[in-house]
């Protein structure tokens, strides 16, 4: 017995050992997501998880990471709450206890702000799915990378659209009216705005900001009518994108376009409760379910079968993201960090089943910013089935068989 | 010139539904002496009524009134009775009830919320209404049809109402109340029930305005917060407790709200609502048409 035990007895613990060492090898690859899962951006931030599951599942199922043993991913979720303080306090719990590999979040700018800074110390890399707002990536970090466009990109893909329109229908268009809500929001926007028109030769004839709260638009309509424009553009909530659209409708107000800027424009009883108003109306959005990309409608479908609900911008940027993430791991081969944050700089995704985005490819420029991320253009349009919005921009996502009216033909 | 008269128009057309949102505050203030805070909520309810009254039967819009009014008053009514009269009650020795205006909050608070609960925070409209977009065209000139429908109606509401107070026993009775809640009571005058009546009758002009909002704007359930603040700005500015002051300080406001925009951007007209709401509360308290004395 003595001599079984001198012998079995250690020969286990070296099997033990060995054992413990080999699975070390195929080592799951830790995600941190600081996200929003309770508090005022809370269903935003259940969509982000749900998208994040869907992605990590299909990833795990087709084999982890290859060039890794074969290596899971594994997600850890730490809840923001949409608050600063919180989410630099997660960041912190992630990569010191949890020690995760990488950092993903935190929808909010404001708590992405500050919680990249964390990840920036440690030199944990952090891929931001979506959080628009341009200091972001503007802070000269490292390892940061921005999946979605930032704020000042949606006006400038307003304007790329209009002047592609332009050329397309060989229609002219030279006076231009902004009319947005009053806030933050708006005004930022219409800051752009006027810099791009400027830059495009056009001629501002109105700059109207109005109160979301308003209970009756038709004097703003009516200055609309008398500038005489032949664009207009957009910000608005969602009771006066209503508002407005009706109205205008109501005052026959003649213009070649409207290009809004997504939010109440977007919003779901937008078309129920204007119906034939918003017909031919342009909107810019992330995402929308039609894009034209293989793989788009089947991604779609299943995470409408399996959350109740149309995949949104937000959850398709939180979906690629980790398709992001598995390629740079393949290429790194390593769970160092810095290696990691190597990968994702090289990176240069253009196919593969995450690629749903309505742009061609996933590259990061020098500050982080994905610099191919872009927008889509939807057209309100009624092609049998109802008015629904229908992708037109940029021509690559546009739906197959459809032709954008413009100028918009009088009602 | 001929864009004033135009602007001019919209705003004397929004601005008199603007004091027809705003009567029934004026009425439950000139009786009660109470801020009903909840006002807004109740054109609220209104509007989902309306909304759902045409929607399922599909009758014309303004055919509503017929049903939305008189359950707006036993909405009121019932409300008065049960909820604000026992605090009354309670309250009996003191001379503005500041309890009141809290439960009246809390009111508030409970239907916009059990609104969003039950409807959901989606927006809702008429869409296929035979007033939906109408307009008038003369020349150039773009007149509402759905607001000058909404503009008579105000003008008819308001002539009832002062007709009911000055001629009905009833009328007198509540006049008689908000002179002098003791000396009324002392007259034989149930001032519980005068509150329940006047309430109701509070409750059926935001029901009626409710049925002018419904063939041109959303339903949503804190649509009534809109409405709300503009409606105590004109109150005060009519002066509270006075009938024709309401639809006074309506048009006024209409009127700044929709010519001023001309002239600057529309935030600014909306920072001149609220000047002048001030400057009202500085030169003349009692509002343009309200009474001198002290409550």
């Amino acid at each position: 017995m003595q001599i079984l035990r001198r012998i079995v007895v250690p020969a286990l613990a070296i099997s033990l050992i060995a054992g413990s060492y080999a699975t070390g090898h195929a080592e799951n690859v830790k995600i941190g997501n600081i996200i929003p899962l309770s508090g005022p951006s809370a269903t935003l931030g259940q969509q982000g998880k749900a998208a994040r599951e869907m992605a990590v599942e299909e990833i795990n199922a087709a084999g982890g990471i290859k060039s890794l043993g074969g290596a899971k991913f594994e997600l850890v979720f730490a809840d923001s709450e949409s608050k600063p303080e919180k989410g630099v306090a997660e960041a912190e719990r992630l990569i010191n206890t949890e020690k995760v590999n990488v950092l993903t979040g935190c929808w909010n700018s404001a708590v992405t702000y500050p919680t990249t800074a964390v990840a920036e110390r440690y030199g944990i890399p952090f891929v931001v799915p979506v959080s628009v707002s341009d200091k972001i990536t503007d802070q000269g970090f490292k390892t940061v990378f921005r999946i979605a466009a930032k704020d000042s990109w949606w006006t400038r893909d307003q304007f790329a659209f209009l002047k592609d329109m332009e050329k397309e229908f060989g229609t002219k268009v030279e006076r231009l009216a902004f009319v947005y809500e009053n806030g933050d929001w708006g005004k930022g926007f219409a800051g752009q705005w006027k810099k791009l028109a400027e830059a495009g030769g056009y001629k501002v004839v109105l700059d109207e900001p109005y109160p979301s709260t308003a209970t009756d638009l038709s004097p703003v309509v009516q200055k609309i009518r008398r500038a005489k424009p032949d664009v207009l553009l957009l910000v608005s909530n969602a009771a006066d994108a209503i508002l407005l659209t009706n109205t205008l409708a109501d005052y026959k107000v003649k213009l070649k376009a409207i290009i809004a800027s997504g939010g109440g424009h977007a919003d779901p009883s937008f078309l129920k409760t204007t119906g034939k108003n918003a017909q031919y109306l342009f909107d810019i959005v992330e995402w929308e379910t039609d894009v034209n990309k293989p793989g788009a409608k089947e991604a779609n479908d299943k995470y409408k079968a399996k959350y109740g609900q149309n995949l949104t911008g937000e959850a398709v940027d939180a979906y690629v993201a980790m398709y992001v993430l598995k390629d740079a791991l393949e290429r790194a081969a390593s769970l160092d960090p810095e290696k990691i944050r190597e990968a994702l700089a090289a990176t240069n995704l253009s196919s593969g089943p995450g690629m749903i985005v309505g742009y061609d490819s996933v590259k990061f420029d020098k500050t982080g910013q994905n610099e191919n991320a872009s927008l889509v253009m939807v057209q309100v349009n009624d092609t049998g089935k109802g008015l629904e919005r229908i992708t037109i921009w940029p021509k690559s996502a546009r739906r197959a068989g459809y032709t954008p009216v413009f100028p918009m033909p009088n009602k | 010139m001929y864009y004033i008269i135009e602007d001019t128009i919209n705003g004397i057309l929004m601005g008199s539904i603007y004091g027809l949102t705003a009567m029934g505050l004026t009425i439950i203030f000139g009786v009660l002496k109470v801020v009903n805070f909840a006002h807004g909520s109740m054109l609220m309810v209104g509007m989902y009524l309306a909304y759902w009254a045409v929607t399922l039967s599909g009758m014309h819009p303004y055919l509503a009134i017929v049903l939305v009014a008189p359950a707006m008053f036993l909405f009121g009514y019932t409300l008065q009775n049960f909820v604000i009269k026992p605090i009354f009650i309670a309250e009996k020795n003191v001379r503005e009830p500041l309890t009141v205006i809290i439960v009246t909050t809390g009111i508030w608070y409970i239907l916009d919320n059990l609104t969003l609960l039950i409807f959901g925070p989606q927006y809702r409209s008429l869409a296929d209404n035979p007033l939906n977009g109408q307009m008038l065209e003369i020349g150039e000139m773009f007149i509402s049809v759905p607001k000058l429908y909404g503009c008579i109606t105000a003008v008819i509401t308001a002539l009832g109402v002062y007709w009911f107070f000055q001629k009905t026993d009833m009328g007198r009775a509540i006049r008689a109340t908000s002179m002098d809640r003791e000396a009324a009571s002392l007259m034989g005058i149930n001032q519980y029930k005068i509150y329940n009546v006047a309430f109701g009758i509070g409750a059926a002009t935001a029901g009626i305005a409710a049925v002018t909002l419904v063939p041109f704007y959303n339903v949503f359930p804190t649509v009534g917060v809109l409405f709300d603040i503009k409606g105590f700005i004109i109150v005060v500015l009519g002066g509270l407790g006075s009938i024709g002051g309401a639809l006074a300080g309506g048009i006024i406001i209409g009127i700044i709200e929709s010519v001023g925009p001309q002239f600057m951007t529309a935030t600014w007209t909306e920072a001149i609502v609220y000047g002048l709401f001030l400057v009202v509360l500085f030169v003349k308290p009692s509002g343009l048409f309200g009474q001198k004395h002290d409550w």
